[in-house]
């Protein structure tokens, strides 16, 4: 079973995501609070890290970014999350693998972390 | 009739410059010309009246004696003192003829003075004086009719230099004019190009630069806070737009998620049915807020081109395809004319969005079971696709207007929703793909066109 981390400061969100992909058979770990995530990231030990762009009080390409630079997460595939479609379209430049749109349909969703995970 | 608003001020500054000008000249012209003729008849009547006095003075003999000759040889001298004189007559206290000097030949009618000792009648001074004897009595009368060559000369001559110094003065008047209001509406055509061009691409931070005190410098700076202000507000509803619609992804996306789970979850009916029509209305909202973040995009110029390049039919299959999907009328859009295998250089998911919105409103606006046509040619290395329906077609006065934001076609019998941004955001791509949109309209439908430059590589299929 694939572990994925999501990473977003809206819970509705969390809750949304974490849904549904407990219901396609992945394992789901949620948080709200970007600051957990290198620790989410050690005990979770995710295939992939679901990354919400406009965190309250950082970036998710800067979380993103460094990520990519430390040893022990660069291979851990990033996905950005947004609602700014603008912002998510540089996933480039961060080194996350590719985008998701909010708002986004559940097929969009699966095909993407299906493929990158 | 010229109407005279609609003479630029430029042209009315040196109209009424040399008018004025002219008129002034023309009045200060005639003045002078009227006081010359008259100071001129005032001297020709009191030296033709001293020589008539010299004749009647010198006649008083020649009638006492009844001696003719010498009033004639009298009268002949005439000819060396004053040309002018045609004809001199000296009658006796009958009125008859006494003797008689004439230019012309003998006329024995005379212009009758009355009481008067002088008259002008047309071109000729008529002048008489008494002849009156040592014993005070009246003997008879001198005639003289003087011919004032002289004045008609001098009054063509005068209103010939008064006509080419108007003529020099409307010149210079012209010029003068011309320079100074140069000066004048120099600035004020410049701050109407300006002003034209805020309006026309929507960049109200242009400022423009005047130190003038006068009247115009003070339009100019009323202008400037004008702009400083719409800029504000502007930037204001932009933001707020952009945040608010920002902020309403995020409640849509968990609307969109859980109905999309839920309408996989639940089978029955009614249920179903009410997941659709909810699946529905979330996706009309999803769209309109897009449409309102392109439109804080289009105006903050936040609004970027991924240029590729693609196949231009692929993706009016695709969009068709997309559309088609979607359409619960009985609504057959068809393919037709030219299919050009042309490679486009565009940002793709934006010509899509142009082409959706064009078939979506093509869809809306037909009549039930009606097809769409669309179709691409290619012209003067131009694509042009065509998207055609047979509604109710869209009023003359409305053509223009339908490109602008927030405008929506009125006269139509069905509500149709939105916000009237879908054909603002799509002109506003086709222009930054240095293209074109444009809509011909009849009572039979409408037809939209888009064109867009194209890269020659056209395997005709």
């Amino acid at each position: 079973m694939k572990r994925i981390l999501v990473v977003d400061d809206d819970t509705d969100i969390l809750n949304l995501v974490k849904t549904i992909l407990a219901l396609n058979s992945y394992a789901v770990e949620t948080i709200a609070d970007w600051k957990q995530l290198n620790n989410a990231i050690e005990s979770f030990r995710p295939h992939l890290i679901l990354l919400d762009i406009s965190l309250s009080g950082a970036s998710g390409l800067d979380l993103c970014d460094e990520l990519k630079k430390a040893e022990n997460t660069m291979h851990i595939p990033v996905v950005l999350f947004s609602a700014n479609v603008e912002m998510a379209k540089r996933v480039s430049e961060c080194g996350a693998v590719d985008y998701i749109a909010k708002p986004f349909s559940i097929k969009d969703l699966l095909v993407i972390i299906e493929k990158n995970s | 009739m010229i109407n005279l608003r609609n003479i630029s001020i430029q042209n009315k500054l040196v109209l009424i410059q040399v008018l004025t000008s002219v008129f002034v000249l023309a009045i200060f012209f005639t003045g002078f010309i009227m006081i010359d003729i008259k100071d001129y008849k005032e001297r020709k009547v009191k030296s033709i009246q001293s020589i008539a006095k010299v004749l009647a003075a010198n006649n008083v003999s020649t009638i006492q004696f009844q001696d003719n000759e010498a009033a004639k040889d009298i009268l002949s001298e005439l000819q060396n003192v004053a040309p002018d004189i045609v004809r001199a007559v000296i009658t006796d206290t009958d009125g008859n003829t006494f003797a008689q000097f004439s230019k012309t030949k003998a006329d024995s009618s005379w212009f009758d003075l009355g009481n008067k000792t002088f008259a002008f009648e047309g071109r000729h001074l008529y002048v008489t004086n008494p002849i009156v004897n040592a014993e005070n009595e009246l003997a008879g009368h001198v005639y003289i009719d003087c011919e004032l060559s002289e004045l008609e000369d001098m009054k063509s001559k005068k209103f010939g230099i008064a006509g080419i110094s108007l003529v020099v003065a409307l010149g210079c008047g012209f010029l003068i004019a011309f320079i100074i209001q140069t000066y004048v509406s120099k600035r004020l055509l410049f701050l109407v190009e300006k002003m034209k061009e805020a309006s026309e691409t929507n960049n109200y931070r242009l400022v423009i630069k005047d130190d003038g005190k006068d009247e115009i410098g003070i339009l100019i700076k009323v202008y400037n806070d004008l702009m400083y202000q719409v800029n504000e507000s502007q930037q204001r509803k932009d933001e707020f737009i952009g945040i608010a619609s920002h902020e309403l992804k995020t409640p849509l996306t968990s609307i969109k998620g859980y109905i999309e789970l839920l309408n996989e979850m639940e089978t029955r009916q009614p249920q179903q049915i009410f997941i659709q029509k909810t699946k529905e209305s979330t996706a009309k909202l999803e769209h309109l807020i897009a449409d309102l973040l392109d439109v804080s995009r289009i105006n903050s110029g936040q609004l970027q081109l991924n240029i590729e390049e693609f196949k231009m039919d692929e993706l009016i299959d695709e969009s068709i395809d997309s559309i088609s999907a979607g359409i619960r009328t009985d609504h057959t859009i068809i393919r037709n004319g030219t299919f050009n295998d042309l490679t486009v250089k565009g940002d793709r998911q934006r010509i899509e969005q142009v082409l959706i919105n064009l078939l979506s409103n093509a869809v809306k606006y037909s009549p039930p079971r009606s097809d769409i046509f669309v179709s691409s040619t290619i012209k003067d290395e131009q694509l042009i696709v065509e998207i055609k329906d047979f509604g109710n077609g869209i009023p003359e006065e409305d053509k223009e207007k339908i490109f602008e934001r927030f405008y929506r076609a009125r006269n139509t019998s069905v509500h149709i929703s939105g916000f009237g941004l879908g054909l603002y955001i799509c002109s506003d791509i086709i222009k930054r793909h240095n293209g074109k949109i444009w809509v011909e309209s009849g009572a039979k439908g409408s037809s939209f066109f888009f064109s867009l430059p194209t890269i020659k590589k056209s395997i005709p299929i």
